[in-house]
């Protein structure tokens, strides 16, 4: 039996000290000597052609050091994949939705910034313009990219089995369309950048979901090697999913900062972070399902109209992940897939955890309908349907490690589902869901992480990794896995992470991927700094190496703990004799390479994957349509939990975004102009704290062969499943399916008087 | 714009700042006196993440003018600590997991802390008002909640429940 003693432990995070203290240094609030500070002048019009940028009067302006505008920039398109590279950090030609980037101002202060951005005369030859995602795919619509005919930015295909003759044998059929605008990532930090451009090259500060991931194209939009960007660690206030990517403030600031030749902070409001960072796709699902009398899925049947906005951004994953997760989470053998990503002249958008809600939603709404109509318990649809350790996907994935039936039963037992389902009063419902969550798939030469463990004099280890925290424990994360491979307490480690000069590559907090690949590099390269230490240790107690460990500060024989070297000790002798200890570790997922999103969706997708079940109860106002959440329980397969206090925190993060803010409240809308009407916190609907109910949550431990100490991921099949729950424990209140999301009370109340009116139709017939 | 001499009292101490009329309270805490800890997370009181307290009440300094705060005790996240020891609340929000990202913790604390000198034991609905003008997008709230009750002495239900210890085994048959 293993016997761990820093890992699987509840403990504070470190990390989070600073935090509290307020002395953690966000972008905004760094400060260099000399710096300048940076505005940016944005498109008035959703579409046009910039004709002719004229900065003569605002250079004019006392204060300016430097204006960046078109001219001062190279052909450099940005694109996650090759093949969708369309983002110019600062457009040549002409601008794609309303609030992009046209110019930078670089002044003595944010005010006289202001000021000469607004005396930037541009001549624009206003462009018809295409706001809708539906008629963006029509004939003849206007064409936000010349070269990409008919809008399409991206199109999945997948059809595997025989989906229409399994629904032509099906005992039972359903299906529904669902419909969702925009939603915001809110990270509460704004996004902000700091960069110094000299002569040996540049140093740039921001929210970074991967710095290795940003300095790659930062250098090539400024035409210098990637040894010259140098993204440096500092605390980010949110990624969510929405740092993803290089932003154009980071280009900006950086350009604004060589021409000013000083250290430039540009730092956007509440409104640009909302507006021109990204946004999540809005979309249309169509879903069928069918089922057997049994109740086993027999087959299953999407079409999706993704809202892609002005660029092509994370296209080709954002809309495939919802199949790829729906099909590790039900088994079935007949699946038929078509995602069309529209781009429109609205703001990029890109990865959302639970995005699209209509797909995943939509098809959990649609398994109850089907639940109701064969008289089952929707629950045990879902046991029946459940994945299992060595399944094959339709598309050709093998499970690893699965607890998901477990999680549906542990939910249910902790919100008491059997004693409620079906005895609610009316207005009350309670709803249930489950999802898998894919970890770490292959991204190519950028797709592993390295990192390094060197030993101090005093025994303390510094463990240097390429991994990012966001906010989310990262840091406290990797401090945990060393100090649990080494035998040293948390407190003896110290770590350097995020910082591309100094740290080795990293994937980035992608696809959950950090604690499998940053975590797992972290542990192969404590093992190897182990493997040195118990060289000279061996030596010290006079034992086989092969039969030390390493626990609490001290190495010695397995079972007899009395006699023993200290950690520090066994360092300091390799000192004496003229060795370093230096472990070092790197770890890669497991996928098939030969895989692609678009031209190859076949072969093993992802190293591992997570499950979760979550269950809410919601109150109806049955008079006005409006909702309370009465409570949300999740319980969560993460593995095995490095800190059961941070999976806990990821599952309560994962349940606010996806329940009370995604089925809920969240949505952007616009004005037929193409201006988003509420990017800021007054008008668009983020959950307040009596907003959300109490959380509960469960962990439940599978232990995955590939991750460290058996840990997965923390928390996010927690968002999509929550999706489902709040939308069925709402359909089961008022006994009827919601077709549009966000869930708000006019919206409800359409689907209760739609109900009722079809009900007295139906009484009228008979 | 002609420039004013204003004397403020932050975390105890007197400072003499110039300052253009114009300029918020949090912008000079952040610019002027290097007091980071507040954030701008909106810059029109709809975050929280600002808040700091003028003679005890939680505030946004993003809504009050620097000129506005003469005269008046302003204590911000900074003042609660010596900066090496956190206070006990600061304490209790990490040792509870209430800290994440660490964006609107400043804000939330010096809100929690307002609420906590006027209510000594106040109730989860009390709590849940209290900070609901401090938005938080990572905690989902519940363990901010507990936080508070934790630091008014009052006992937090157990909310999470643990994994079944350790599973090797089961993973190793
Ligand atoms: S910055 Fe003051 S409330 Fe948001
Ligand atoms: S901890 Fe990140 S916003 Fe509250």
């Amino acid at each position: 039996m293993t016997d761990f003693s820093v890992v699987g432990k509840r403990r504070p995070r470190l990390d989070t000290i600073p935090r509290a203290l307020g002395e953690a240094k966000f972008s905004a609030d760094l400060g260099l000597p000399g710096m300048v500070y940076g505005k940016v002048l944005r498109s008035p019009y959703p579409h046009a052609r910039i004709l002719n940028i004229d900065t003569s009067q605002a250079e004019r302006l006392p204060g300016v050091k430097a204006i960046i505008t078109s001219k001062d920039v190279m052909p450099y398109k940005w694109g996650v994949f090759a093949y969708t590279r369309d983002q110019q950090l600062l457009p040549l030609d002409k601008t794609r939705y309303l609030g992009e980037e046209v110019a930078a101002v670089a002044a003595v202060d944010e005010d006289t910034a202001a000021e000469a951005a607004a005396l930037i005369r541009v001549e624009w030859e206003p462009l018809p313009y295409v706001i809708d995602p539906l008629a963006a795919l029509e004939e003849g619509a206007p064409l936000v990219h010349e070269d990409k005919p008919g809008n399409v930015s991206v199109r999945i295909f997948v059809d595997e089995g025989d989906v229409d003759n399994a629904m032509a044998d099906a005992y039972l059929v359903d299906e529904g369309e669902f419909t969702s605008p925009e939603e915001n990532y809110c990270m509460l930090e704004p996004y902000a950048v700091v960069a110094n451009y000299e002569s040996t090259g540049v140093d740039i500060w921001c929210p970074n979901a991967g710095p290795h991931m940003k300095a790659r194209p930062i250098s090539n939009a400024l035409g210098i090697p990637t040894s010259m960007v140098r993204v440096r660690k500092v605390h980010i206030g949110g990624h969510h999913g929405g740092r993803s990517e290089v932003s154009p403030a980071d280009f900006m600031a950086a350009l604004l900062s060589k021409k000013a030749r000083r250290p430039v902070k540009l730092v956007y409001t509440r409104e640009e972070n909302m507006n021109c960072v990204r946004q999540v796709h809005g979309a249309r699902t169509w879903v069928r399902a069918g089922v057997t009398k049994e109740g086993k899925l027999v087959g299953l049947d999407f079409k999706l109209i993704m809202d892609g906005g002005a660029y092509a951004s994370t296209g080709p994953i954002a809309a495939s992940v919802a199949y790829q997760m729906i099909e590790e989470t039900y088994a079935m053998p007949n699946l038929r897939y078509e995602a069309i990503r529209a781009y429109t002249n609205k703001p990029p958008r890109g990865m959302y955890p639970h995005h699209p809600r209509t797909t995943y939603g939509g098809l959990e709404m649609v398994l109850d309908a089907l639940a109701e109509k064969l008289g089952m318990d929707p629950m045990e649809l879902r046991l029946r349907n459940s994945v299992y350790e060595g399944y094959v996907t339709p598309t050709k994935t093998v499970i690893s490690s699965c607890g998901q039936i477990e999680t549906i039963q542990r939910a249910a037992e902790k919100a008491g589902w059997k004693e409620k389902y079906g005895k609610l009063p009316p207005g009350r419902g309670i709803g249930m869901s489950s999802s898998a969550c894919l970890i770490g798939f292959p991204m190519g030469i950028r797709g592993g992480s390295g990192a390094f463990v060197r030993f101090n004099e005093d025994g303390d280890a510094t463990v240097i990794s390429g991994v990012v925290d966001n906010g989310q424990g990262n840091d406290a994360m990797i401090a945990a896995i060393a100090a649990e491979e080494l035998g040293l307490p948390i407190e003896a480690i110290k770590v350097v992470t995020a910082d591309t000069s100094m740290t080795p590559s990293d994937q980035g907090a992608y696809s959950q991927a950090s604690t499998i690949l940053s975590g797992g590099a972290v542990k192969a390269a404590a093992a190897d700094a182990k493997r040195q230490l118990f060289d000279v240790a061996a030596d010290l107690l006079e034992a086989n190496k092969e039969d030390l460990v390493a626990r609490d500060g001290k190495i010695f024989i397995k079972g007899s703990p009395e006699k023993s070297v200290s950690l520090a000790k066994a360092a300091r002798t390799a000192l004496g004799r003229d060795k370093a200890i230096l472990g070092r570790g790197d770890r890669w997922p497991k996928g098939d390479h030969k895989r692609e999103w678009v031209s190859n969706p076949r072969g093993q997708l992802a190293s591992a994957f997570s499950y979760g079940t979550a269950i809410a109860e919601v109150e109806v106002d049955m008079e006005t349509g409006r909702v309370k959440l009465l409570n949300m329980t999740a319980a969560h397969d993460c593995g095995y939990p490095i800190n059961p206090l941070s999976v806990e925190q990821q599952m309560h993060r994962s349940a606010l975004e996806a329940g009370p803010a995604g089925v809920m409240l969240e949505r952007h809308a616009w004005t037929a102009a193409g201006q988003n009407i509420n990017a800021n916190f007054t008008d668009y609907w983020f959950p307040l704290a009596t907003d959300v109910p109490n959380i509960e949550t469960i962990i439940v431990t599978t232990n995955d062969k590939f991750g460290p100490f058996g840990a997965k991921e923390g928390g996010l099949s927690i968002s999509i499943a929550m999706i489902g729950a709040v939308a069925n424990a709402i359909r089961n209140a008022i006994g009827t399916t919601v077709h549009d999301f966000p869930m708000t009370p006019d919206v409800v109340l359409r689907a209760i008087e739609a109900r009722n009116e079809s009900e007295s139709g139906s009484t009228t017939h008979e | 714009m002609e420039q004013v001499l204003i004397k403020l009292t932050v975390n105890g101490r007197e400072e003499d700042v110039r300052v253009s009329p114009h300029k918020t309270l949090l912008e000079v805490l952040r610019d002027d006196l290097s007091l980071t800890g507040a954030k701008n997370g909106c810059e029109d009181g709809s975050c929280g993440t600002c808040t700091v307290l003028l003679d005890g009440a939680a505030v946004r300094s993003c809504l009050l003018l620097a000129m506005e705060a003469q005269g008046h005790e302003i204590v911000t996240i900074e003042g609660l600590s010596d900066g090496q020891n956190m206070s006990p609340l600061q304490e209790i929000f990490v040792n509870q997991g209430a800290v994440q990202c660490g964006f609107c913790s400043p804000g939330m604390i010096l809100t929690a802390k307002a609420l906590l000198d006027s209510a000594s034991s106040p109730t989860e609905t009390e709590i849940r008002e209290a900070i609901s003008g401090n938005l938080c997008r990572c905690t989902g709230y519940t363990k901010i909640v507990e936080a508070v009750m934790a630091a008014s002495g009052q006992p937090v239900p157990v909310r999470t429940h643990p994994y079944e210890g350790d599973v090797s085994e089961r993973a190793a048959s």
